[in-house]
């Protein structure tokens, strides 16, 4: 069945190739109702309780999408530069989009001087003396709600905060925001000495542009990379042709059906076709470097077609197996994150496991047929002698010298270096940001840290402070609270600033009393309230609810990184209810909060993803190898590569997001590929030889090749990702080549001093047994075992075949076999010095050589087969080894052994008390 | 009355500063007023708040006298109080006096044409007759909204119509039957309305004086609204008598427990009419 469906696109070659056109053109339909989807929206996880917290607070405080404009100039308080910005001012409120613009033209201030109270706009339109600039410039200083807030301790620089509501629910609704923006920015430029802004719209307009940038970047290069290192691998141009029509199928499939059911290419998806190209190969290369060997096997003699055709089948009979479990590992690596809670990574973990289920199918079908018909003829890789050309072998050479030269030191040293670099992972962060996707060098970046350096940070979250009762914070007692907040957070020294009603209220305080410096709060509710009648409400709406039971400080800070922003957030969640009480319910909350708070999750996820991915990994490897061990044993090349990965990324203080974080689970998948055909090439070779050193050694030289040009193709296709805009995918990039690299360490040099340890069966050869059942059965040497231990034990015996007349055993020479028949007859034949004795014909299931294969001894007779025979050969010496390695199947084998000695001598015993009487007689 | 408004309508020789005279002429007669208010907030998302107050208005002459506007409720601001003195030729003071604050009228500076006061969206000028000597005005062409013929009168600044600007300050919409300004624009320098306020339930008091009983001001960018519903309105100089508009009036608190008694007429009465003898020979009552 199985044989079958992998021989599907041979043996049905003209079906196979228009169900892929179909497929094709099908899928290629639904490219262009593709989508890009860069909001924040999809890294926050849908199930967040927080959204609809944030939702009620956001609809009444107001949004925290807001984008400041930053403008700069030595001389900003003059007529005609305030007139400029009053311009823009006017201009922006314009805007359809635009709730609120809150700047120098909308701030009111109150200001006490000679006993009499000053209450009004800071100024309704621009000063036309300079005289009045300067007032303006003054009353704005000596306010400390706009210090730091609007206007620089130094006056030089002032910010515009716009407020902004997507009611359009376009596409490019973002798009459109940034240019208008754009546009009004460069129409001031020339006034000042730097104008800059930054917000949501800007952010997700540079992700969306980089992000096609990405496209029109990554996929191309990869697929140059991968060509170049094939042509060098493997040195065959076919070869390299070969990936890039995989690759461009399984690319069209992927983000076909992505346009078709609705799942938008996202930041990234967008690495999505690197990935296909890159890991989609490495399954081509195994395929054709099997290929390739069994060319360098085949016969001269026979025609190219003949050749042609036996290579590939060889190769599908060869690799099948092996080929179908990397792709489903690989495609675990994958699916593993398909049950993270942010949007993003789930998208791109169906998308990505689709790719590469669409990949293996792809190779599996077209491959063999285009090998068949168009596969090169010539092997430059392979030398006659089975040895290989190339670089590959000379990472070969120093690797099989190590590990040959210094097993122990070698696995010390790994030991050594593991210790070290979970050590090192001890240090990991996480992180979500999305302002830390993008790299430093960006003027996004520069922009956000130029307003830092004046004014407090572009972002900001929300602490909602609720009650049941209206008026609560009326009340100096709850006002108080809201200092006292405010306080602790000035305490953490983290965030830039807080606002609050305490704040106005204290301000106007300290104006009415003309108390310049001290900012007391008022101490009566009527007073609060008295002194709330100074502000217009649109004054306060961020602030305090209109029936005044909630109220809402708002909290501005420019922390990149989660791990340290949702380090201090916490610090407040415990801190506030202290403060509080019980009385008073709190929320902190905004968006960009809710994203980096993600990042938490995004550790569990990847913890859990690790896991799961393992667990499932052991479990298909110990059933593949038929034992708990050779599930351990898969992993061990596996888990150390990612275990070097997290240490590199704590000692480089490369933080884990939602690029970094998927790199472990899709590396695992990648790395275990390796190990898996290495285990495959090495358990066909043990039924072959009892010498396991000489095998692993073989399947060293045979299958580091292809492992070694896979894991640099990946490594280099991996790389190719550095040159992307986006930190995260780079930062995945770097990680993911780097891992391939610790993979090929971990295959050539650890999974080899481990196989020499160990003999595994697989499922798979076991279920491929052709024998008599019925044989088996009846058989004493299987007596009292299953089916399955019989098919085992048959496994690590040895088949060998004989024609009629051949000799199994003779007489008088030693040897250390045991033989069971499983077809044909076989006689029994002494030698005595004047007659040959026939003692007996065996029929199949019968045990013969069992006294030279327990004790050294010289052979009492001939054994020779009658028909032609199939035997499976029981070494002495390789059962012995086997004990360790299969002790409960070797333990029944010696019991069984032991029986029919038993018998034996039993018969023996018997035939003598029969002839000692007839003697007597005589 | 009726006749004679048409007429004049019907002048087209009308100027603006005209047509503004005749306004005032007809409007401005009583100079003693007593109004309960029920003044209500709204915000841009429509949460309401209701304060209860009175004014108290005595003019000496058109360019001189006290207002004085006190809130009743809601509680936490009764007694709170803005004390506003016109002066000639347009000088404004302000004194606000907060009871919770102590006994100090704080006088308030920087009263402008723009800025509102105590939370709301009007401006004390919003409130007050406009000085027409101050402004320059000008006559635009007619427009009939809603089957009633409306003069439109363009305020403008003296600096700006001397700098040749033709954007208006402020625009008013004139019934052309009683003369009555039931809307006037405010426009910012861009020439948008940033401001309107508009005059409801007109009511004919006799002597071609009319007032409105509803006033709503709408700030368009800030999406909030100030309106005003009178409640109660008495022409009486007993209700208004001088020493209201002293500091040791308010300081003294008696504000805070007396209220004006209920007239036994009607809600809007004019039962005890001063008009200053230079206006009434222009009543047409």
């Amino acid at each position: 069945m199985f044989k079958r469906l992998l021989f599907t696109g041979l043996e049905h070659q003209l079906t196979t190739i228009i169900g892929i056109a179909i497929i094709t053109l099908f899928t290629a339909a639904g490219l262009n109702r593709l989508t890009i989807d860069t909001g924040l929206d999809s890294l926050i996880p849908a199930s967040d309780p927080m959204r609809l917290v944030y939702e009620r607070i956001s609809s009444e405080f107001g949004t925290d999408n807001r984008t400041i404009i930053y403008v700069r100039d030595a001389n900003l308080w003059t007529p005609n530069k305030l007139a400029a910005l009053e311009k823009l001012h006017h201009q922006l409120s314009a805007l359809e989009y635009v709730t609120r613009v809150d700047d120098l033209f909308s701030l009111h201030t109150i200001r006490g001087e000679d006993g009499k109270i000053d209450s009004r706009p800071l100024m309704t339109e621009a000063p036309s003396t300079l005289q009045e600039a300067k007032r303006i410039r003054e009353d704005a200083l000596k306010n400390p709600l706009i210090v730091d807030n609007f206007v620089s301790i130094d006056a030089t620089v002032t910010a515009i905060i716009i407020s902004i509501r997507d009611t359009s629910n376009k596409n490019d609704f973002n798009l459109t925001v940034n240019n208008d923006l754009n546009g009004l920015v460069a129409i001031i430029k020339p006034v000042f000495d730097e104008v800059v802004q930054v917000g949501s719209p800007r952010i997700n307009t540079e992700l969306k542009t980089s992000l096609i940038e990405d496209f029109k970047l990554l996929g191309p290069l990869s697929a140059f990379i991968l060509v170049l290192s094939i042509v060098i691998f493997l040195r065959s141009t076919m070869a390299a042709f070969i990936p890039i029509v995989t690759s461009i199928l399984s690319i069209i499939w992927t983000f076909g059906l992505m346009g078709w059911v609705g799942i938008p290419v996202n930041i990234l998806s967008v690495m999505l076709p690197s990935l296909i190209i890159v890991i989609g190969s490495t399954e081509d290369t195994h395929l054709i470097a099997s290929y390739l060997h069994n060319i360098a096997n085949s016969k001269d003699s026979e025609s190219s077609r003949q050749r042609r055709h036996i290579a590939s089948r060889l190769m599908l009979n060869h690799m099948g197996l092996p080929l179908v479990l990397t792709i489903s590992t690989t495609m675990l690596g994958f699916a593993s994150n398909i049950f993270s809670s942010i949007g993003l990574i789930q998208d791109f973990a169906i998308t990505s496991t689709l790719a590469i289920i669409f990949n293996g199918a792809i190779t599996l079908l077209l491959v063999p047929i285009i090998l068949q018909h168009f596969g090169p003829l010539k092997n430059r890789i392979y030398q006659p002698d089975g040895h290989m050309n190339g670089v590959a072998s000379m990472v070969l050479g120093a690797f099989r010298f190590s590990s040959s030269r210094f097993p122990r030191s070698i696995l010390v040293i790994t030991g050594i270096l593991c210790i070290f670099f979970i050590y090192a992972a001890s240090k990991l962060h996480v992180t979500n940001d999305p302002l830390s996707y993008f790299p430093e060098h960006r003027p996004l970046i520069q922009d956000a840290k130029l307003i830092h350096q004046d004014l407090s940070g572009i972002k900001l979250f929300f602490i909602a402070l609720e009650t049941d009762r209206e008026k609560s914070f009326q009340y100096p007692k709850n006002i108080q609270k809201l200092a006292d907040i405010q306080d602790f957070i000035k305490q953490q020294g983290a965030f830039d600033r807080s606002i609050s009603l305490a704040d106005h209220l204290a301000f106007v305080n300290r104006e009415f009393r003309q108390d310049n410096g001290k900012l007391d709060l008022p101490e009566s509710r009527e007073l609060v309230s008295q002194f709330l009648l100074f502000f217009h409400r649109s004054d306060l709406e961020s602030y305090v609810s209109h029936d005044m039971s909630k109220a809402n400080i708002i909290v501005r800070h420019n922390i990149h990184d989660s791990h340290t922003l949702n380090r201090y957030v916490n610090e407040l969640k415990e801190a506030i209810p202290k403060i509080i009480g019980n009385e008073i319910q709190v929320s902190i909350v905004s968006e960009n909060l809710m994203v980096n708070q993600a990042a938490e999750s995004l550790m569990v996820a990847q913890v859990k993803s690790l896991v799961i991915l393992l667990l499932v990994i052991f479990l298909i490897m110990s059933a593949m190898y038929t034992s708990f061990k050779g599930g351990v044993i898969s992993l061990i090349p596996a888990v150390i590569p990612i275990v070097l990965m997290f240490g590199t990324m704590g000692l480089l203080d490369i933080p884990l997001n939602p690029g970094t974080a998927m790199v472990a689970v899709i590396a695992i998948g990648i790395a275990i590929d390796g190990t898996i055909h290495l285990l495959s090439r090495y358990n066909e070779l043990c039924r072959r030889t009892d010498n396991y050193i000489e095998a692993v050694s073989i399947t060293v030289q045979e299958e580091s090749t292809p492992l070694v040009t896979a894991s640099l193709s990946l490594a280099f296709g991996f790389g190719i990702l550095l040159l992307s805009n986006f930190t995260v995918i780079a930062q995945f990039g770097a990680l993911a080549a780097a891992t391939m690299l610790f993979s090929i360490y971990a295959n050539l040099l650890i999974t080899p001093l481990i196989m020499t340890h160990v003999r595994l069966v697989s499922l798979h050869q076991i279920l491929a047994i052709k024998v008599d059942k019925e044989v088996l059965e009846n058989s004493p040497l299987f007596a009292d075992m299953t089916n399955y231990q019989r098919r085992k034990a048959i496994l690590i015996s040895e088949l060998n075949e004989f024609d009629a007349g051949e000799k199994l055993i003779e007489q008088d020479t030693s040897g250390r076999n045991m033989y069971l028949l499983l077809s044909g007859e076989v006689d029994v034949i002494r030698h005595n010095p004047n007659e040959d004795l026939h003692l007996a014909t065996l029929k199949p299931g019968q045990v013969f050589g069992e006294i030279g294969f327990i004790r050294e001894t010289l052979r009492t007779a001939d054994v020779q087969a009658r028909t032609p025979v199939s035997v499976l050969r029981f070494d002495y010496d390789k059962l012995k080894k086997d004990l360790n390695l299969f002790p409960n199947i070797v333990a029944k084998l010696n019991f069984n052994i032991s029986c029919i000695l038993g018998e034996r001598l039993a018969d023996v015993v018997e035939s003598m008390s029969h002839a000692q009487p007839h003697k007597q007689e005589e | 009355m009726v006749a004679g408004a048409a007429a004049m309508a019907s002048d087209a020789r009308l100027s603006g500063i005209q047509i503004m005279e005749e306004v005032y002429r007809r409007h401005e007669q009583f100079p003693y007023i007593y109004e309960e208010q029920v003044m209500i907030l709204i915000d841009s998302a429509g949460n309401r708040d209701t304060r209860k107050l009175r004014r108290y208005s005595r003019l000496d002459s058109r360019d001189s006298g006290h207002y004085l506007l006190l809130f009743d409720d809601p509680p936490e601001v009764r007694g709170v109080g803005l004390l506003t003195s016109i002066a000639p030729p347009d000088q404004i003071s302000a004194g606000i006096y907060l009871p919770a604050f102590g006994d100090r009228l704080i006088e308030s500076i920087g009263q402008t044409e723009s800025e509102s006061f105590l939370g709301t969206d009007f401006s004390v000028y919003d409130l007050l007759p406009e000085p027409l000597e101050k402004y320059v005005f000008r006559r635009q062409a007619d427009e009939t909204i809603e089957d009633v013929n409306y003069f439109i009168v363009n305020v403008y600044r003296p600096e700006d119509t001397a700098q040749d600007q033709q954007q208006p300050y402020k625009r008013h919409h004139i019934r052309q039957d009683n003369y009555y300004i039931t809307r006037t624009d405010t426009f910012d320098r861009q020439g948008r309305i940033y401001k309107q306020q508009t005059h409801h339930d007109l009511k004919p008091l006799g002597g071609g004086m009319w007032r409105a009983d509803m006033m709503l001001m709408e700030n368009m960018k800030t999406r909030h609204q100030s309106l005003i519903k009178i409640t109660r309105r008495v022409f009486s100089r007993d209700y208004v008598p001088e020493e209201l508009f002293t500091l040791d009036w308010l300081i003294s608190n008696q504000h805070m427990s007396s209220q004006p008694e209920e007239p036994a007429s009607d809600d809007t009465s004019t039962e005890d009419k001063q008009v200053p003898p230079s206006q009434r020979s222009g009543d047409n009552v």
